[in-house]
């Protein structure tokens, strides 16, 4: 809409005489005419609409200003809105095109804020129909925008014309409202597949890619038809490269969808490598080297298009390829090496952008030699180039030195010069994370670190870089041999920054007083200085550290060392419970009943091993499922009744095929001594209608048995819906069971177009799932704790369950660690869980709490026998209830 | 003597158009209000029209001829319509006699707002071809126009399909176009 008031703007400023002072004028307001509207008075123009002759000239004046405001998010009060717009619909009285087409504009703007808009339905319909091709195409896009389900038959007709009209701009006009229209009335335009079949092999390259996206979108329901879509066009038909595009990326999300994907489909992307597009080519190239599981044959094609795209003279393919040879360098570093000599070249090209991208793929598949130079080359642009570009810098330098510790001594002093020079928030904060990250990870980088991130403090304007520093100081400074040099650094702050910055430094220095017996003299004179802070905060802090450091070290451990055990949220839940339930107030409110997560900072933490690939749907943790799960179950009346606080959820676990009739997942949502199953079923049959749907669950066993469940009512097409099942722990102390599990119901036949039932007659009918597993780890939250020893030896009296296992199906002490975390529920403290280089025994320790409130510790010896590689592992648990260690012992079987 | 009848009518068709006026075209639906536009513009009578979504809108030499819709979800929308215009056409399906009842109503609700004080309003009673339908006499009294005080009314009965009394119509229409005599 921009563009098209370009001119009108242009006009405005021509129109004055004093040309010279109007641009100073328009200086100052920087360059916008339109800079201070009032509504009101735009209001109050658009009453020239209303006159007769029409101005047209003026009215598009005053329409413009009109867009402009409601653009700049103003807001028009309902009436005015539709007031304004009865007096655009006499404005079709003007032959003036210009006029014409803002009035198109203006139905489309004022669609959502005014009462009565399909006022204009006929007049639309005239237009889309009429003589005028410059008229025709916006006029389809504003009816298709004013139209609801029951209107849209009346102009069926129209549509199917327009969408096979000889004039490409209507077709595509026509194809993409249909596409908008799909939302509001699906069924309709599924009507109309034979006419965007037609303009599928359409002579236009934009009608053919639009019409394909439509007809994927009708079929986006039935994989099946998808499929065959795919299969028909890739047999040839597609001559516009913007729809083999589209192809392309269909096909790939069916690839990507199904393991058992037909390989035609693949042939098809891999035959799209040979078109005579380059946009088709490249398409098909990225589309395969970001596919899983492809073999080097099959990359090898793909990665020398783009290695040809490398040294091409436009500068939009080098870069398309070189962004994408950096993204495929994280997953295929091999591939990715035969393309140096090329990125080599594109070193010194001239866009940055784009010799940027080249050397940040060459410090990550390139040699440990190549190092040197390459930062060199980095360092002599670093400047020139955009805040974006320079997090990509940093992200290769954090890939490099994870690959490459010994490198560190080249990459400090770069990253603190990063660090000293101008950027943002976004691109400090990502040099500050990978600095701690080093420090944390590379005992040989940790003093050059620190200097370096204290040095940082000193001069920091973002407050909240400067409490992350200074929080790792309070936990690194210790382990250093000169502790007292930090307190300099972190009392400094107390002395100069805000309230929040002061408040962390207040921390670090009872941290660091905490864990250095001989430091805390000092320390305790610095923080009774903090006791005259300005702010309450501050002040507080400083009060409670220094009631608390002179208390025996288990205290100490726990009061200032480890971060608060659960969720700030769940801890204001149980409060509130407790202040309200008068018979409770006879017990101490028992912070025990608080469920526990670990705090989330130390969760978000990326380590420099962790995969840069990892999926982003990754994001759902547990802990925020917790809190979801919590708010939900409260809301269901009755069913969580005397259960006591919710302990933890699980993320859903599917129990069938996603392309099945129904589909399931289960949640396990743990309490004290019951378990919540909550079965998830959605209908994706829109001809039928389920009713009484429930679960029944069979143990072989005998242990488990449901206590009660609340089956779904009714279940219609394409809504999912819960079935909860209460079960209690079983008396013999088992936590583990396997569950069979078959969902049962009663099916009514529905009319698919109306959801309405066709009978009354139902049948019955049933669906075997998967198995539902209870686990260790369900009854288990993951805690970190800052130090491990301390708490370990606090738990010295208790037994100590020792057990001997030998794993199988692991390769790596790796990923024998992360296998025992899961299988316990555990989480690792101290970072022990990261193994270093060429060790074959490792120690990891482990901490968490048992449903309950029983803090659990463990520590896995793993070893691997260096003949025949297989690993041996030694675990000792303690807890306070020894009947809990057992229990934990019998998860790795 | 057919072919002079029509002549003289094209004659005064031509000389409406010509006028400088603003006009509105209101009544309920399928009572034929677009089948009279496209006879005073065209000559010409269509059976079977779709009906009106919104408006028509037709050019009036200096001025326009406002046809608005007839569905019950526009007849909140005819004032706007109606506002500061030299006349309104009511248009009555003079042939059904279930919808006179609602045709009044809607005529004496327009009518009421203050807005279209004093605008000259010509009652049509259309269809008076078909068997049993009311003429101008009838009409004025199931109307109630009788009672319509302080603005100039006149009711016609017409037939759009014989093309009867739509030159007195035009007439009437003329006398009351700005353009000055």
């Amino acid at each position: 809409a921009l563009l098209f008031l370009h001119p009108i703007i242009v006009n405005l400023n021509m129109d004055s005489k004093a040309d010279m002072k109007r641009e100073k004028k328009d200086e100052e307001s920087g360059g916008n005419p339109y800079a201070k509207l009032d509504v009101t008075a735009v209001l109050q123009e658009c009453r020239a609409f209303n006159e007769t002759p029409i101005n047209a000239r003026k009215c598009s004046i005053i329409l413009t200003k009109l867009f402009h405001l409601v653009q700049q998010g103003d807001n028009i009060g309902r009436t005015e809105a539709t007031e304004a717009f009865f007096g655009v619909t006499k404005l079709w009285q003007s032959k003036d095109a210009t006029l014409r087409r803002l009035v198109y504009l203006a139905v489309k703007v004022l669609s959502t804020i005014s009462d009565d808009v399909i006022i204009v339905t006929s007049s639309l319909t005239k237009d889309m129909t009429g003589k005028e091709d410059a008229y025709r195409a916006p006029a389809i896009r504003a009816l298709c925008l004013i139209t609801d389900a029951a209107m849209l038959q009346t102009i069926e007709r129209y549509m199917k014309q327009a969408i096979v009209d000889r004039n490409p701009a209507v077709s595509s006009a026509a194809l993409v409202s249909s596409i908008h229209l799909m939302k509001k009335a699906g069924d309709v335009v599924r009507r109309w597949a034979n006419e965007v079949q037609e303009a599928a092999s359409a002579e236009g390259h934009m009608v053919q890619l639009h019409a394909l996206a439509l007809l994927y979108q009708i079929r986006s329901n039935d994989r099946l038809a998808v499929n065959k879509l795919v299969q028909k066009f890739a047999k040839g038909g597609m001559r516009s490269p913007f729809a083999l595009c589209y192809l392309i990326r269909i096909a790939k999300q069916l690839i990507e969808e199904d393991d058992q994907a037909d390989s035609a489909f693949f042939q098809f992307i891999d035959s799209c490598l040979r078109h005579k597009s380059e946009m088709v080519v490249y398409e098909a190239a990225s589309a395969i080297v970001s596919l899983p599981n492809t073999s080097p044959s099959e990359l090898a094609p793909a990665i020398s298009v783009l290695q040809l795209f490398c040294s091409s003279p436009k500068p939009a393919l080098r870069f398309a390829a070189v962004r994408t040879l950096n993204k495929v360098s994280v997953k295929h570093p091999q591939a990715v090496t035969s393309c140096n000599v090329d990125l080599e070249k594109l070193i010194t090209d001239s866009n940055r952008s784009i010799a940027t991208l080249a050397i940040t793929t060459l410090l990550k598949t390139g040699a440990e030699s190549s190092v040197e130079r390459l930062m060199k080359q980095i360092s002599s642009f670093v400047s020139e180039i955009s805040d974006e570009f320079k997090i990509v810098v940093v992200e290769a330098i954090r890939a490099l030195i994870a690959r490459y510790p010994r490198k560190h001594t080249v990459m400090l002093p770069f990253l603190a010069n990063m660090l000293r020079n101008d950027g943002g928030f976004e691109y400090k904060r990502e040099i500050v994370d990978t600095l701690i990250a080093i420090v944390e990870e590379n005992p040989d980088a940790r003093l050059a670190g620190l200097a370096q991130l204290c040095e940082f403090i000193e001069d920091c304007e973002h407050p909240a870089l400067a409490t992350k520093v200074l929080h790792l100081l309070g936990r690194e400074a210790p382990k250093t041999a000169n502790p007292h040099a930090y307190i300099r650094f972190v009392y400094n702050r107390v002395i100069l920054e805000t309230t929040q910055v002061r408040a962390a430094a207040v921390s670090a220095l009872a941290k660091i007083g905490a864990q250095c017996p001989q430091l805390r003299p000092s320390i305790e004179g610095l923080l009774k200085n903090c006791l005259l802070d300005s702010e309450d905060e501050v002040r507080d802090r400083a009060t409670f550290y220094l009631s608390v450091l002179d208390m025996a070290p288990a205290i100490v451990n726990s009061l200032v060392l480890d971060t608060l055990q659960s969720s700030p949220a769940a801890l204001e839940r149980a409060a509130a419970e407790y202040v309200e339930n008068e018979e409770a107030h006879s017990n101490k409110f028992d912070l025990k009943s608080v469920p526990v997560c670990s705090a989330p900072v130390a969760k978000k933490a990326k380590t420099l091993l962790a995969e840069e690939v990892a999926p982003a749907k990754e994001k759902k943790t547990a802990a925020n499922a917790t809190a979801a799960a919590a708010e939900r179950l409260s809301q269901i009346e009755g069913l969580t009744a005397g259960l006591g606080p919710l302990f933890k959820s699980t993320l859903p676990i599917p129990l069938t095929d996603n392309v099945n009739e129904y589909t399931v997942q289960c949640s396990k949502h743990i309490f004290a001594n019951h378990v919540i199953l909550e079965f998830e079923v959605k209908n994706t049959l829109n001809d039928q209608l389920l009713e009484q749907v429930n679960v029944s669950l069979e143990d072989a066993e005998g242990e488990w048995k449901a206590l009660r469940q609340r089956p779904i009512a009714r279940l219609p097409y394409g809504e999912p819906s819960s079935i909860f099942v209460l079960l209690p722990f079983p008396q013999s102390g088992a936590v583990q069971g396997v569950l069979g599990a078959t969902l049962n119901f009663k099916v009514k036949d529905v009319d698919p177009s109306t959801g309405e039932p066709e009978s009354d007659d139902t049948y019955d009918d049933s669906y075997v799932l998967e198995e539902v597993e209870l686990c260790v780890s369900d009854s288990v939250q993951p805690l970190g704790k800052a130090s491990f020893g301390p708490a370990w030896n606090a738990l010295e009296e208790e037994d100590t369950v020792e057990e001997t296992f030998s794993l199988a199906n692991v390769s790596s002490i790796h990923e024998a660690i992360k296998k025992v975390c899961g299988l316990l529920g555990l989480a690792p403290c101290e970072r022990s869980d990261i193994v270093p280089e060429g060790r074959n025994r490792h120690v990891v320790m482990m901490s968490g709490v048992f449903r309950g409130g029983h803090e659990v510790l463990a520590k896995a010896n793993v070893a691997i026998d260096p003949n025949d590689n297989s690993i041996g592992l030694n675990l000792l648990i303690r807890c306070s209830e020894s009947i809990i260690a057992e229990i934990l012992a019998t998860a790795i079987v | 003597m057919l072919s002079m009848i029509n002549r003289v009518l094209d004659w005064i068709r031509s000389l409406f158009w010509k006028e400088e006026m603003e006009l509105t075209l209101v009544g309920l639906q399928n009572s034929g209000k677009t089948t009279f536009v496209n006879v005073i513009a065209s000559g010409q009578f269509t059976e079977d029209m779709i009906p009106t979504v919104g408006f028509n809108m037709r050019k009036i030499t200096k001025g326009n001829l406002w046809d608005i819709g007839g569905q019950p979800r526009f007849r909140s929308m005819w004032e706007r319509y109606c506002r500061g215009v030299n006349a309104i056409v009511f248009m009555v399906d003079a042939a059904d006699e279930d919808k006179l009842e609602a045709s009044r109503n809607e005529l004496m609700q327009l009518l009421d707002k203050p807005n279209l004080e004093a605008i000259p309003v010509l009652v049509l009673g259309n269809k008076r071809d078909l068997p049993g339908s009311l003429d101008e006499r009838q009409l004025i009294e199931r109307m109630n126009l009788a009672e319509i005080q302080n603005r100039e009314i006149c009711c016609y009965s017409i037939s759009c399909k014989e093309k009867e009394n739509i030159d007195i119509t035009l007439q009437w229409l003329i006398q009351h176009s700005k353009t000055p005599r």
